[in-house]
């Protein structure tokens, strides 16, 4: 296959897959020299415009059930195929008999690795399909908003949720809940008065619990009957049918909208007191135990997600992060690293649970949280990722990082996000590879099989995945291993191997999908040369892979020192694949497939994801969740943010990631894919205050300070959740977004030897240049 | 008198106004729209305050006293006025005037003067009487030094008495007619001398009279008191009892020989309050025999020392032969055997009279109370109006002491409210050891240096601003102007040190079985409705806050408090672990809410039409309430239709296993009247704890197991209503009733009672519908006018001859207004170590409702035949012990029965029969009649065991006199004839039978039927264009004023299961499991006879 950098337009091309080595080593003793380790990342549901989509069931082999692929070798005659994972002969079957070499079936076309099958609902009838229309089960957007918060914030919070309905699709189920000390389930199908039910904040409840509770139970004998007590009532037109106890609180959106909206208008922030000097008692985590319950009344296979708007730290029963008493401040990394934050290991258990419930469900929890302080994203990320939800953290309901990415989700078109439900994975692949795990938003099935690896890095021993959510830029690392039993078959008689990713899930319009994607890669032989694999080193998949990794172990290993980490993998690989004379560190040089990776690890180890003591666990762990669902190339954004100048003289052009960068007369413009900066240099500024860009003569000018906005409308509009957008000036307050980004190449010690207008940091941190000198140093010594 | 106008500060609302009360007694009666009208000539004729209190009100409440009020208050005079005036003239006019009203204007003026004359008359009198009376051995003697000592200070209070009295007449203008009284009575303490000669004439001779005379002729004896008399006339006759009888009693003997010449001299005292009653209700009687005054003095003091008959008087003839018991039978005059004679006549009942405690009158008749020194008995009364010096002596009787304390019952409401003392800061003036409060029993020493407190006999330093002189008498110079100096009863208002929060405002928490039998049988409508409607009746004002919550197998709150239209339904699903939906706005100020709750309670049946959900949680739901309360405290008032099924203090229906138990002749059949756990207690006793009462309305056609529920009401100091089987048609009009005298009546709210009583006496036990946690006080969450707590006594010492032995119920509690009071109930008693004076001055009354209350309690513990024995000991023990001590020259074959108890037997034959001891009756039933009799008042125990009951198929043929009600029926089958048509009440149910040959025309006027057969299960009485039909409802509605209850209508027949029920009232008849009035005596003259030696 191709080397992805070839392709530098479309990386993932087709597949939606960059792996860090494009060329594998052979055994496994080779694969842990390569320090990078082997894995891919993957965006099950990538849209491109050459995907096909075949209305029809795909075959599977009858032994490893891979499905057909470009890579199978067929017999035209006998009509047979034979699989290249397992080599078992399969016989097409009658439907196929017209095949021919000049007749291929499309997912035989080699240029389609990748495929998609759109599965009848019924496929245990085939035949039916076409006939019956069948209603697709309408997916239910369940809403929890906190109350606990300001009136102000609440108010935008309650004009961010009627716009949401608004635009929910007619035929989407929708649910409320509103919390503060208490839990509000609102019946939406009792028409006579506003029907709530509703549930102390500080009592743990359990799925069963909330059922019979509601009178949903399907085993309890309390209250049979419960669901006709509404005989003759609204019936839903939708398959909710199935459950007439559940459509007292689901209901189409088109049913509901005018009962939302009034009960929106009339929602106050919580009344119970808040004891002064004390935080209000908030029940986040019941809130989303009875959201949870309650969906768990839907029939199954429906594909749900809990929307929770929290507006601050959980304080009232399970979920907890913190005590009311406002003087105790919410934990920090600090308290974590000491284990003094005594409620987080109980909170996140909760969220563990909560979230094997959802994932067993099949749902997914989505949270916006909104508040000055933590809400618990640290300790609900557990939930969220295990169920491929969304989350936003923003400062406040009313900012554009809420508004606009809350409305991204609802929205229809190109710019959709493609919110699809019930995914599962599962991974074929040849039998000596060994699948580690996946890190990012899905959660093991516990699938075992003989690719199973010994060791499991995130979600493994398995072989399949489940992701309750997921869209069209989710995205997932998996980790390979190479098995070293294989060594036993030295001849290589396959020089190619396989792996097939088999996606299926429900689309946002509520079909089943399976997406194959089936790649194949080279095995090279490292014994020998380090050049192929060299070759097929992708240093921002790569670079992206260790920051994953590095996050992930920070997370699970006590102790965990992740800058020495990062820095002796760097140098073990500089070591192995760079250039050099031993023990002569000018000698020393890299690959240009390597030569970016050094700087990667530089802005690694000063990115959030590593100095996780700047920021909040809240925040790191939004950092985090983000940083395993994206895409590569804004993984690498994260780690390493793009820095555009824009000037009279020049085009818009990439400028150093550099504090040197900076010039009275340019506008910069950084995007650390969670905050874009506008930066104006100082002369720009005053230019601007002056009201140059208004007068007609001036009008370069105001082009000029247009598009950096213009672009950053671009990168605005693309991203979810949508970033901070910060228009700063040079030496003003808020400056502080870029020059934290910069290399400190400029500091006050060696200020003297910068030129004029050009701006210094005050950071006791080491340049790049420093950075590359030691690695330099030690690289050539190490070995 | 004097005293009302100082310490009660124009702005402080009486306690409560009698006016008010009889509106909503008058609208108790709803359905009827021409009640109002025969009321009015009930009232008038019966009770003329009715009217007159309104007048009184604005008063009070307004600070405008003499203004506006006076009118009305003269208008009632005139019929008030009566009284005190000249006996024979105003006690026709009155008679003539009730239909018309009398001319205002002339009526004041005879009062007025009349006043003046009074005092000194009465006190002479009074004085004499009693003493002579108390002294028993040394009538006169006693009197005269103590009268000297006393006439130099009426004197001196004499003149000063008036002129207060003038004045507080605009204030207290509701008793406009008591005043006069009242004047009276004031002087009367003091003045005993004064004034003797006049009175005598003028008041005295009516009522001895009347009574005489009215009681002879009438019938023999309700009245132990009044009657009694005249009673043991008639039975004297049969038996020579009487005079055998004297020698025996020592004193009474003696006494009456004595007593009838000072009498004469000195009848007024005891007279005059005869005299109102004569005026006030029956002139008939009244005007014929009005001369002279010297023959029936001594029936007059018959109340309370009366007649020589007293000690052996009342032997009832019912054997009067010997030994042969069986045979005598034959001889036994059914007509003549003791039966309660229910007289309409009001008595004026002076609490004191002559420094002497005056024994009440029945607790059964309808009496006005002048308050002089004594509480009045509706507050407290003790079983025995004289207490035994030592246990010895009381042992030996067989009776026993205790107290029926009533402490907000309703007054008369010609009665004077009760005065209310601000004592300011410092608080009311106690005892520092006992903490007993200020009365006019303390007694006043040093120069009013000190006092001794008449409790437990410490010695005081008076506060420095309480200091006054002592006038010549001994008494302090101010003692008439100080209510609590001169008034058995007395609210102070409770200072700071009372209260250890706020006091409490007004919160009233309604909550609706909406579960689906409760839907459908109608009861969630009756419920709604019934509240909707007396929404307007709780009181007003900011502190007044209500809550609405309905509940199935969940619970439903309601925020009612919500800017938009609707109200807001917030369901508690959690019935095993239930919580408050929200802090607030679940109760929010009835001001704020009114219209959100009537549209909800509007909408609450449509909105649970369909409710399929039959299970209740009935124990969750209060819980659940009781947590939105818990801040507050207040009513929760719970309607419930089916048994609770589900959640917390769920309970099985554990009736059918009961009735296989007792099939199988299971011992613990009485368990079912047990509470089924401890769940629903440990609940109540947590719910007393915040000040929270549950009253519960039962609309049923289930077993709901009451024994279980009605824990919480009577560990909360609710009560529970009780409508089975629950119609739609015909308990809606009740429940409604019911509901709002429930919210309406007088109460208090967060309460703590004791009683202290003197040394030598102290409290043994209390019980009534409370919650005890510590061994003194009595915790009431809420206390209204109908309930009483039984106190039981016991000595632990020896008492003094002579001395007075004082009992004091202080009552802190919460009014309505959020106001905190202290209500202060003092009975001073004399000590006797004659036996015979115990018997003459015994309770029957009393002593009755204690036996029964006593006896329901144990019907739950013990079995059933064990508590039957009960009763009837004590009826043959006492009997036994007159017979032996007090009449043992009498011939061994009769049976003699002390006239103050001569209808024990009768009341003993009762109870045995009722309901609660019956082992064949619903579970349900019983437990509803057992929880009934806990708060019972001593006024509706008899009515209960037996009821009362009137022909009614002949009410046109009778010339009606004044009373409204017509003769009663004894409780015996032979009275009832097929002709005939009658009607039973006995307080709680109301029982109208129709005879299988009814003249088909009277059906239909009285019933609007026209034959037997169409008689059904649903009643409503209604009223027809007729003078019959009109006189059954005005029966209707009087029994329910004086019954403050709506009464369930039943229409019976015979050869009906409803027959059944109506024969099963009959008391006196031969029953399968008892036996007939007379076997009855029979029975219990043999087992004495077996006793005596």
């Amino acid at each position: 296959m191709a080397a992805p950098e070839l392709v530098q337009t479309d990386p993932e091309g087709i597949e939606g897959i960059r792996m860090t080595w494009n060329n594998w080593p052979r055994t496994k003793v080779e694969a842990s020299k390569c320090v990078i380790p082997i894995a891919a990342s993957i965006q099950p549901i990538r849209p491109h415009v050459d995907l096909h989509v075949l209305p029809y069931i795909p075959l599977r082999c009858k032994s490893c059930s891979s499905v057909l692929n470009p890579f199978c070798r067929v017999d035209f005659t006998a009509l047979l195929w034979i699989c290249p994972f397992c080599f078992q002969r399969n016989h097409f079957p009658q439907h196929y008999n017209s095949i021919s070499q000049t007749n291929l079936p499309a997912e035989l076309y080699p240029n389609f690795s990748s495929i998609e099958y759109a599965i009848p609902n019924y496929p245990q009838n085939p035949q039916n399909y076409n006939s019956v229309p069948v209603v697709p089960p309408t997916p239910i957007y369940l809403f929890v908003i906190d109350t606990c918060v300001i009136e102000e914030e609440l108010d935008f919070a309650k004009s961010a949720l009627k716009r949401a309905i608004g635009m929910l699709p007619d035929n989407a189920m929708v649910g409320f809940i509103s919390y503060g000390t208490q839990v509000q389930l609102h019946e939406l199908g009792f028409l006579e008065m506003s029907k709530v039910y509703v549930f102390r904040g500080s009592k743990e409840l359990s799925k069963d619990q909330v059922l019979e509770q509601l009178g949903l139970s399907s085993t309890g004998g309390r209250r049979a009957g419960t669901g006709v007590q509404k005989p003759g009532g609204q019936l839903s037109p939708t398959a909710g049918s199935v459950n007439t106890g559940i459509n007292r609180f689901l209901l189409p959106a088109s049913e509901c909208e005018y009962t939302l909206n009034s009960l929106l208008d009339e929602l106050g922030t919580d009344q119970w007191p808040v004891a002064p000097g004390n935080r209000a008692l908030r029940c986040t985590g019941v809130a989303l135990s009875v959201a949870a319950g309650l969906l768990g009344a839907s029939t199954v296979g429906t594909g749900a997600r809990i929307i929770a708007l929290v507006g601050g730290p959980c304080t009232e029963g399970p979920g907890a992060i913190g005590s009311k008493d406002l003087s105790d401040p919410v934990r920090s990394h600090k308290d974590l690293d000491k284990d003094a934050a005594p409620f987080f290991k109980k909170s996140v258990h909760f969220y563990e649970e909560l979230g094997k419930q959802l994932v067993s469900q099949g749902h997914v929890l989505d949270v916006f949280a909104s508040a000055l302080d933590q809400v618990g994203i640290a300790e609900m990320k557990v939930a969220i990722e295990r169920t491929g939800g969304l989350v936003v953290l923003a400062e406040s309901f009313g900012h554009s990082v809420f508004k606009d990415s809350f409305k991204h989700i609802f929205e229809d078109g190109e710019q959709s996000l493609g919110l699809s439900f019930n995914g599962t994975l599962e991974i074929n692949c040849s039998k000596e590879i060994k699948i580690q795990g996946i890190l990012g938003p899905c959660t093991s099935l516990e699938k075992k099989g003989p690719a199973v690896a010994n060791t499991a890095i995130g979600q493994g021993n398995t072989t399949a995945w489940k992701m309750c959510g997921l869209d069209r830029n989710t995205c997932l690392t998996v980790f390979f291993d190479v098995s070293s039993s294989e060594k036993s078959d030295p001849s290589g008689t396959n020089p190619q191997l396989y792996i097939q990713f088999l996606t299926s899930y429900q689309s946002s319009d509520g079909q089943t999908r399976l997406r194959v994607t089936t790649v194949t890669r080279r095995w090279v032989d490292s014994a020998v040369g380090t050049e192929d694999l060299v070759q097929g080193f992708d240093q921002e998949a790569a670079a992206v892979v260790m920051a994953r990794l590095v996050s992930y172990k920070m997370e699970m290993e006590e102790a965990f020192d992740a800058t020495r980490w990062l820095d002796r993998n760097l140098i073990r690989l500089c070591s192995k694949f760079g250039d050099y004379r031993k023990d002569d560190p000018t000698s020393f040089t890299l690959n240009p497939s390597f030569s970016l990776f050094p700087q990667f690890m530089f802005n690694l180890r000063r990115s959030q994801f590593v100095q996780v003591f700047n920021n909040s666990p809240d925040e790191t762990a939004y950092f985090r969740i983000l940083l395993n669902r994206e895409i590569i190339s804004n993984a690498t954004v994260m780690i390493q943010p793009s820095l555009i100048s824009y000037s009279f003289n020049s085009l818009p052009a990439p400028a150093l990631l550099d504090v040197s960068s900076i010039a009275a007369d340019r506008i910069l413009l950084l995007d650390s894919y969670f905050s874009v900066v506008i930066f104006h240099g100082m002369t720009i500024a005053q230019w601007r205050n002056m009201g140059y860009q208004n007068q007609p003569e001036h009008q370069a000018f105001a082009h000029l300070l247009q598009a950096p906005h213009d672009d950053a409308q671009l990168i605005v509009r693309d991203r979810f959740p949508v970033p901070r957008l910060v228009v700063c000036d040079q030496h003003g307050s808020q400056a502080r977004f870029l020059l934290a980004k910069l290399n400190p190449s400029a500091t006050y010690s060696n200020v003297h030897e910068m030129a004029a207008g050009s701006d210094v940091i005050f950071t006791d941190d080491v340049s790049l240049q420093v950075f590359i000198d030691h690695l330099q140093r030690l690289a050539v010594q190490a070995s | 008198m004097a005293t009302p106008g100082g310490p009660r500060p124009g702005n402080i609302p009486p306690i409560y106004t009698p006016n008010s009360l009889a509106n909503k007694m008058q609208e108790l009666q709803i359905n009827q729209p021409n009640l109002p009208q025969s009321n009015n000539p009930t009232v008038g004729a019966s009770r003329p305050p009715i009217t007159t209190p309104f007048g009184q009100q604005p008063p009070t409440f307004a600070g405008t006293r003499p203004g506006p009020p006076l009118p009305s208050a003269f208008m009632r005079g005139p019929v008030l006025p009566s009284p005190s005036g000249p006996p024979s003239t105003l006690s026709r006019n009155v008679a003539s005037d009730r239909p018309i009203a009398p001319p205002p204007g002339s009526q004041p003026s005879p009062r007025f003067t009349s006043r003046p004359l009074p005092p000194g008359s009465l006190p002479s009198s009074m004085g004499g009487a009693t003493l002579s009376l108390a002294s028993g051995s040394s009538p006169q003697l006693g009197p005269g030094p103590h009268q000297q000592l006393f006439a130099s200070s009426p004197l001196m209070s004499g003149p000063a008495a008036p002129p207060p009295l003038s004045t507080s007449g605009p204030l207290s203008n509701g008793l406009p007619r008591i005043t006069p009284a009242q004047l009276q009575d004031g002087p009367r303490f003091p003045p005993v001398m004064g004034s003797t000669p006049r009175p005598p004439p003028i008041a005295a001779p009516q009522p001895a009279r009347m009574l005489s005379s009215g009681s002879s002729s009438q019938h023999p004896l309700l009245r132990p008191n009044f009657g009694g008399p005249s009673a043991s006339a008639s039975l004297a006759t049969a038996q020579p009892g009487p005079p055998s009888a004297s020698p025996q009693n020592m004193t009474p003997s003696p006494a009456p020989s004595p007593f009838s010449a000072p009498i004469q001299s000195v009848p007024p005292s005891s007279g005059s309050p005869y005299g109102m009653q004569t005026c006030m209700s029956q002139q008939q009687q009244v005007a014929p025999p009005p001369p002279f005054p010297g023959l029936q003095p001594p029936r007059m003091y018959g109340m309370p020392p009366p007649l020589p008959n007293q000690s052996m008087a009342p032997t009832s003839p019912a054997l009067g032969h010997t030994g042969a018991v069986v045979t005598a039978q034959s001889m036994v005059d059914l007509n003549h055997i003791p039966r309660p004679i229910p007289s309409s006549i009001v008595i004026l009942h002076m609490t004191r009279q002559g420094n002497q405690a005056n024994p009440p009158p029945p607790a059964t008749s309808d009496y006005i109370v002048k308050d002089t020194g004594n509480c009045s008995p509706r507050f407290m009364r003790c079983t025995i109006n004289q207490i035994p010096c030592t246990v010895d002596l009381l042992s030996t009787s067989a009776m026993q002491l205790a107290l029926l304390v009533q402490p907000l019952a309703l007054p008369h409401p010609s009665e004077e409210p009760i005065q209310v003392v601000d004592f300011g800061e410092s608080g009311p003036v106690r005892c520092s050891r006992c903490k007993g409060y200020i009365n006019p029993f303390m007694k006043f020493i040093d120069q009013g240096r000190r006092f001794i407190c008449n409790l437990c006999g410490f010695t005081d330093e008076t506060p420095h601003d309480y200091h006054c002189n002592l006038g010549p008498d001994g008494r302090r110079r101010d003692a008439d102007e100080r209510a609590e100096l001169c008034r058995g009863t007395v609210e102070f208002v409770a200072s700071k040190e009372y209260m250890v929060r706020d006091p409490m405002p007004a919160v009233y928490f309604f909550l609706i079985d909406v579960s689906m039998n409760a839907i459908q049988t109608g009861a969630t409508a009756a419920a709604c409705s019934a509240i909707n409607q007396v929404i307007a009746d709780l009181p007003d004002g900011p502190r007044t806050a209500v809550g609405i919550a309905t509940f199935d197998s969940n619970i439903h709150f309601y925020n009612l408090k919500r800017a938009l239209q609707q109200p807001l339904m917030l369901i508690v699903p959690d019935i095993q672990d239930v919580y408050t939906p929200l802090e607030s706005d679940v109760i929010v100020q009835l001001s704020e809410c009114h219209q959100h709750v009537e549209i909800l309670l509007e909408s609450i049946p449509t909105m649970f039409q369909n409710n399929r959900i039959a299970d209740s949680a009935f124990g969750a739901a209060i819980k659940a309430a009781f947590l939105a309360m818990k801040s507050t405290g207040g009513k929760l008032l719970v309607f419930q239709s089916v048994l609770p099924s589900i959640g917390t203090g769920s309970l099985s229906a554990r009736e059918a296993d009961g009735w296989r138990n007792i099939s199988a002749g299971e011992k613990e059949a009485n368990k079912l009247l047990q509470p089924a756990d401890k769940t629903l207690k440990t609940m109540a006793v947590e719910f007393a704890e915040y000040q929270i009462c549950v009253d519960l309305f039962i609309t049923t056609q289930t077993y709901v197991d009451i024994a279980s529920i009605s824990v919480i009401p009577i560990t909360t100091g609710g009560q529970v209503y009780y409508y089975y089987p629950f119609t739609a048609l015909s308990d809606p009009a009740k429940l409604y009733n019911d509901l709002r005298w429930n919210v309406t009546r007088p109460q208090g709210f967060e309460a703590v009672m004791r009683v202290r009583c003197s040394q030598g006496i102290q409290v043994q036990d209390y019980s009534g519908n409370f919650c005890k946690r510590i061994p003194t006080d009595v915790d009431l969450p809420a206390i209204d006018c109908d309930k009483t707590i039984m106190v039981t006594l016991k000595h632990d010492d020896k008492l003094q001859d002579g001395s007075e032995c004082a009992f004091q119920c202080a009552l802190l509690y919460t009014n309505v207004y959020g106001q905190r009071r202290i209500r202060v109930s003092t009975l001073s008693l004399p000590c006797t170590t004659l036996l015979s004076n115990l018997f003459r001055f015994a309770d029957l009354d009393t002593q009755f409702a204690c036996i029964l209350k006593q006896v329901t309690s144990e019907v739950p513990s013990t079995p059933l035949p064990q508590v039957t024995e009960k009763p009837k000991n004590l009826c043959i023990n006492i009997l036994h012990s007159y017979r032996k001590f007090c009449a043992s020259a009498s011939a061994s074959g009769q049976l003699i029965l002390p006239e103050a108890l001569k209808l024990l037997p009768l009341y003993t034959l009762g109870l045995l029969k009722s309901c609660g001891l019956q082992a064949n009756g619903r579970i349900d039933d019983r437990s509803f009649w057992i929880n009934y009799v806990s708060h019972l008042s001593t006024h509706s125990a008899i009515p209960l065991v037996y009821p009362r009951m009137i022909a009614i198929h002949n009410l046109d043929e009778k010339e009606m006199d004044d009373s409204l009600i017509p003769e009663t029926v004894p409780l015996s089958s032979e009275h009832i004839t097929d002709e005939g048509i009658y009607l039973l009440e006995n307080g709680e149910d109301c029982l109208i039978y129709v005879g299988n040959s009814v003249n088909p025309d009277i059906l239909r006027k009285l019933l609007g039927i026209s034959s037997v057969e169409e008689i059904s299960r649903q009643f409503v009485l209604q009223q027809y264009d007729n003078p019959l039909s009109k006189k059954l409802n005005n029966i209707v509605n009087e029994m329910r004023r004086q019954r403050s209850s709506y009464l369930r209508l039943k229409l019976c027949r015979k050869g009906d299961p409803s027959g059944t029920t109506f024969f099963s009232y009959m008391v006196e008849d031969k029953t399968p499991g008892g036996l007939s009035y007379v076997e009855f005596l029979i029975h219990i003259h043999q087992h004495i006879q077996r006793k005596m030696p």
